[in-house]
């Protein structure tokens, strides 16, 4: 077992083109956000395991001894096992979670102990997670989660190597160590989301972008880091109720809703195509054009039914200072993404930005495309970070 | 004796623009509005013939002496000719409108002086008339003013002429001519279209004259069966905007992003064809559900709009505010500005109503309460008309 500490992020994720659509076989393009969660896994010998998770203000130690004891063998030996109902169940009774306990809480601890059992269950270990993303607010935070807890524990067992080198600031894993990273992210997804589709532990492990449909997922090759605002109207919705709705209104006009569809799957071949030329040096008009997608795809989004007077108003703000906006995710609230084409000058998007907080929302200037799971120096981590996996 | 005819404005439900030749099925829905504008005419033996358009502020005078002396075989016998460039030359010498003459201004003369000239050369002598045009509509709004006024006239000048009866009764309030009256009507309507737009669809000038609603596709125009009458706002953003950008803006983008626009016109006719569907199920007594999804209907190709580019803020501004009542609109026509119409179903609080309009009034807006498949050209005994008509068609 290793004894330094690790330190891994994983990016929460946006889907860029393809929301709702996807659902009805279209193709979407699933982007890495690059709001990250961190982790910091001390591995120890003092017999206990500590997991503290800041963003929802818990903390849970178990004994390394009692938990060696427990009847695991509902876990399987070698590859990553289906977590069904029942074994969610049998971890519950593991945890010792007490029955008022909530959701998020028993779900991110559950998800950690199957991992934890599953991956490397005689270490003590202290891990801390905190997150730049926002949780249940459709950016793919428990994803970034599990990606997370799966990297540092198939580290700290030596399942996979560490790639970090003297002198390196950050690295990542080679493409079969990510792949095993990702199978088990999905593990820890399906732990706490029932029927995930991968995509988002997906993602989280290759960054980037990727191309989804009809359950096929692919990389996009070398895709440009997009500069965007993400905004979150905090509106709260009902992702089932939206999808249900979408499905409704394609049964009730499906002469309208199927081409409008196929419409939207155009967009976002169109976008990938775009994204797949931008290479090295992307010229203003390919920005346009990515612009022009933006706003088509928010119009079929608003007609498929999925729109809200708070998204309208996040468009149209962000229109008023000259920037293309559209939902990203479910709709009826939730968050959008607004593109910044280079040669903006800050002030704009300062005033944007202020103009949006004003209206409520949250609002982050970040990146899209970004890198995947990685580890880092502890030099090399911000400050702001450092401070939040300290619990400050 | 004096008559007053009345033709509704033509308004797009679904403009379908924008689209390429090959893309032949695109259906449009036009509609008649019942913003009207009214023609009075008075048979005179003062040897003149007076044309006052009180909303454009023109007055012209002519003798009928002169007029009958010019030679107009450029105007051929019988049935309604094409009016050529040339043809509008020629009226403009005739006319005597001064070079300065505004474009509308002269357009709504030569259009008058073509249909007087072409449909009263049967009669042994040009008769002496009065006429006064005034309309509710805004000109130059997408609203059909031109072809209401040109099937004003023409009716008028058919039915003084007694090429067609007039089909007002003792007792009668109001009345409308047979099928055959109506289909000469709008041919020479259309004739008068012609002058002042040179090559328009044929489409405004036959709503104006049947009312109601019709399909257009392809170039061919046939009548909805008993549509219902729709009650709506009609509001005037009043930004200007110039159709022809539009319309190339529309073929841009389907040529730039082929794939992603044909089927958004695939999506857009197939509004068309359940709107059409829909107001052919409503007959006498429509349900509720039909109200509704007319209103699906709408914000969708609202979004639709959007979409292809032809959108505003003002516009969007519009769709805000009627939603905040609960209600629903599209803009109509070329977009960019221009006018949009929001469905009131029935039930509605006038409170609620009242108060929409107020605020888009407040938006600087001009908003009308009206109706859609209103009746096409009529005529009205002279004491059925509203008093603000009749002081209107009295210059006041």
């Amino acid at each position: 077992m290793l004894s330094e500490v690790l330190l891994v992020s994983a990016p929460g994720k946006v889907i860029l083109h393809g929301e709702h659509a996807v659902v009805h076989g279209k193709v979407a393009l699933a982007v890495a956000l690059n709001l990250r969660t961190f982790l910091r896994l001390q591995p120890h010998s003092n017999g206990k395991v500590d997991l503290s998770l800041p963003n929802i203000g818990i903390k849970w130690a178990w004994d390394v001894a009692r938990l060696q004891l427990l009847d695991t063998s509902f876990l399987e030996q070698g590859d990553a096992t289906t977590p069904t109902p029942e074994l969610v169940e049998k971890l519950k009774e593991v945890a010792g979670l007490p029955d008022d306990c909530a959701v998020t809480e028993s779900l991110a601890v559950l998800a950690f102990l199957y991992l934890y059992l599953s991956i490397c269950r005689k270490q003590s270990l202290d891990i801390v997670v905190w997150s730049e993303l926002p949780h249940g607010a459709g950016l793919g935070s428990s994803a970034a989660y599990s990606v997370c807890l799966a990297a540092a524990l198939l580290t700290v067992c030596e399942e996979i190597p560490n790639p970090l080198k003297d002198g390196d600031r950050v690295n990542r894993w080679t493409k079969e160590d990510l792949e095993l990273i990702n199978k088990w992210a999905f593990q820890g997804e399906r732990v706490i989301h029932g029927n995930p589709s991968g995509v988002d532990n997906a993602v989280s492990t290759w960054g980037g972008a990727l191309r989804y449909q009809q359950g096929k997922i692919s990389s996009l090759k070398r895709p440009p880091a997009l500069q965007i605002l993400l905004t979150n109207t905090k509106v709260p919705r009902n992702t089932r109720t939206l999808v249900a709705g979408v499905r409704n209104r394609l049964l009730k006009f499906p002469e309208i809703v199927a081409p409008l569809l196929t419409s939207i799957d155009a967009i976002s071949l169109e976008c990938e195509r775009v994204l797949g030329e931008m290479g090295e040096a992307p010229a203003p008009e390919q920005y346009l054009v990515l612009e022009e997608l933006i706003d088509m795809n928010q119009h079929h989004l608003n007609a498929l039914g999925v729109g809200h007077a708070s998204l309208d108003q996040l468009c149209q703000v962000t229109r008023a200072h000259g920037l293309h906006s559209k939902l990203t995710g479910a709709g009826g609230g939730g968050c959008g993404i607004t593109l910044l084409k280079p040669g903006l000058e800050q002030p704009e998007v300062e005033a944007t930005k202020q103009a949006l907080t004003s209206c409520g929302f949250d609002c982050w200037e970040t990146s899209i495309g970004a890198p995947g799971v990685s580890i880092h120096s502890a030099t090399s981590l911000d400050s702001r970070v450092q401070q939040a996996l300290d619990g400050l």
